[in-house]
């Protein structure tokens, strides 16, 4: 891939959501702050490999979820962020 | 360039800065000189930052970047071709220029800066980068 | 009947554990399948799992209704408990009061559970609500519903002090006027059914915010028109003190004039209200105020 095509409206919205999180991140104590980020960076980096990138209704789904997640994460009542992984059986 | 810069400088702070006018200057002229002149103040001037200065400063943000090979990285590098970041790293590597330099940089000019050469155009062109 | 049902149910007990209970399980499984015929019926279903990669399916699910309550909310719980739990569906109430179980039953809105399961052989087609974006099968995201129902400022404003500084007290006669609004439960079928909320859903309030919006200009024995559902409802309370405002904030060209009056809200209605003519008074206040 010499020349990488132009990003398509739909990877501007999700980079643009990646760089909202980080910004948010930004905001958060120092050690919150690392948390966050290595949270929300495996999340992005494991749905870029494992959804194919023509399934736009699942990726505008995530869009959404993740939308409405940074705004919960905005908020200055908000200190902190979690996750948890299950296995399926 | 930059003596263009100090003769428009020059020429505004000769200008006087009264709304009234001259009879050179339509009445537009004078505020939107100051306008220019605010711009162009003293405090602001020297904000603009050599290109050197900004290259050095980048290339050690992205050596200190985890994913990256720091023997690769060269002025010339481009983050995708060279580095073999991908959209995702390209966003965390500017992001990190963004604290370096202190100054938020807008989404669609973030997307367009795929390389070191370009991310010191624009850092080297932006007035409010320190 | 039931006295050969019970001997027969008695000869095939056990003979060694010949307990009343044992014997009345029996009886009551015999009963049940001999009482009513089996009567199949097959709900299509509309699903879709974020978490899987695949794309939205309906999927036929047959259940017999001879052993089924009447309502597709019934059946929508027999299939989940019985046939595959991993079916999704907002459901509380079960009568009609918190609509939550709003849907698009063989292509009309409506709330699951006052739909009636039509007896018919055909399938039955249930999918998520319109023009919506669906969270997982049958459950779609309110979030523009509700902001536009924030925005109208669903409570009681005053200007003026309260007398005795409890509550605001209002005659039968301007209780009345709220008779066709007060009774919305912000189900969202009638919104979710407008030609002009699915074109402009970010824009146009749709009727359910603008019915609620005419409840509060009610007030003050004005004659009342109503906005879409919602926003009316406010302008005509007699208790609010803003009527005038809440006028001007929703005179907008896509707010509230995007209502053409097309009458689907009505038609969709589970409560049997007419937003569509509380709009219709809202307009008519824009211009007599």
């Amino acid at each position: 891939m010499a020349s990488r095509p132009k990003l398509s409206g739909l990877q501007k919205q999700v980079l643009g959501l990646y760089r909202g999180f980080l910004r948010a991140a930004r905001s958060k104590g120092p050690e919150e702050r690392q948390r966050i980020e290595s949270i929300v960076s495996a999340e992005f980096h494991q749905n870029s490999k494992n959804i194919d990138r023509k399934n736009f209704l699942q990726i505008e789904y995530l869009l959404r979820r993740g939308k409405k997640q940074l705004d919960q994460l905005k908020s200055p009542d908000t200190v902190g962020l979690s996750s948890f992984t299950f296995s399926q059986q | 360039m930059a003596a263009v810069r100090s003769a428009l400088l020059k020429h505004l702070r000769l200008t006087p800065p009264s709304i009234g006018g001259s009879p050179h200057h339509p009445p537009i002229t004078p505020s939107l000189s100051l306008v220019i002149r605010r711009w162009f103040s003293e405090d602001l001037k020297g904000s603009f930052l050599d290109k050197s200065e900004v290259t050095d400063r980048i290339i050690t943000v992205v050596k200190n970047f985890e994913k990256v090979d720091p023997s690769k990285v060269t002025p010339n590098a481009h983050f995708h071709n060279n580095l073999g970041l991908d959209s995702l790293d390209t966003v965390e590597v500017v992001m990190a220029l963004e604290e370096e330099f202190g100054f938020e940089i807008p989404d669609n000019e973030a997307d367009k800066i795929n390389s070191i050469s370009l991310a010191v155009e624009f850092i080297a062109s932006h007035p409010q980068a320190k | 009947m039931a006295r050969v049902l019970l001997r027969r149910a008695a000869a095939t007990a056990h003979p060694q554990t010949p307990s009343l209970h044992h014997l009345f399980r029996q009886l009551s499984t015999a009963a049940a399948a001999s009482a009513a015929p089996s009567k199949p019926k097959t709900f299509s279903i509309y699903r879709w799992d974020p978490n899987n990669p695949s794309q939205p399916t309906l999927k036929d699910y047959q259940i017999d209704l001879s052993d089924c309550g009447p309502m597709v909310l019934d059946a929508l719980i027999k299939i989940k408990n019985e046939v595959d739990p991993t079916l999704t569906f907002r459901r509380s109430c079960r009568e009609g009061i918190c609509g939550s179980c709003a849907m698009n039953i063989d292509g009309a809105n409506g709330l699951a559970c006052l739909t009636k399961i039509q007896s018919g052989s055909s399938n039955t087609t249930v999918s998520p609500l319109p023009h919506m974006y669906v969270i997982k099968d049958l459950v779609v995201d309110m979030t523009n519903f509700y902001s536009q129902y924030k925005s109208i400022e669903p409570w009681l404003k005053r200007k003026s002090k309260i007398e005795g500084g409890k509550e605001v007290l209002q005659s039968k006669k301007d209780r009345l006027k709220l008779d066709g609004m007060y009774e919305c439960i912000l189900c969202a079928c009638c919104s979710t059914s407008c030609p002009s909320y699915w074109w402009n859903p970010e824009s146009y309030l749709g009727p359910a915010a603008l019915l609620h919006a005419h409840r509060l200009r009610c007030n003050r024995g004005v004659q009342m028109m109503r906005f879409s559902p919602q926003v009316k409802q406010w302008i005509a309370d007699s208790r609010d003190e803003y009527t005038k405002e809440r006028l001007e904030a929703i005179n907008d060209e896509f707010k509230l004039y995007r209502c053409h009056t097309i009458l689907n809200c009505a038609r969709a209605c589970p409560k049997g209200l007419n937003p569509g003519q509380q709009i219709q008074k809202i307009k008519t206040l824009q211009i007599t105020k």
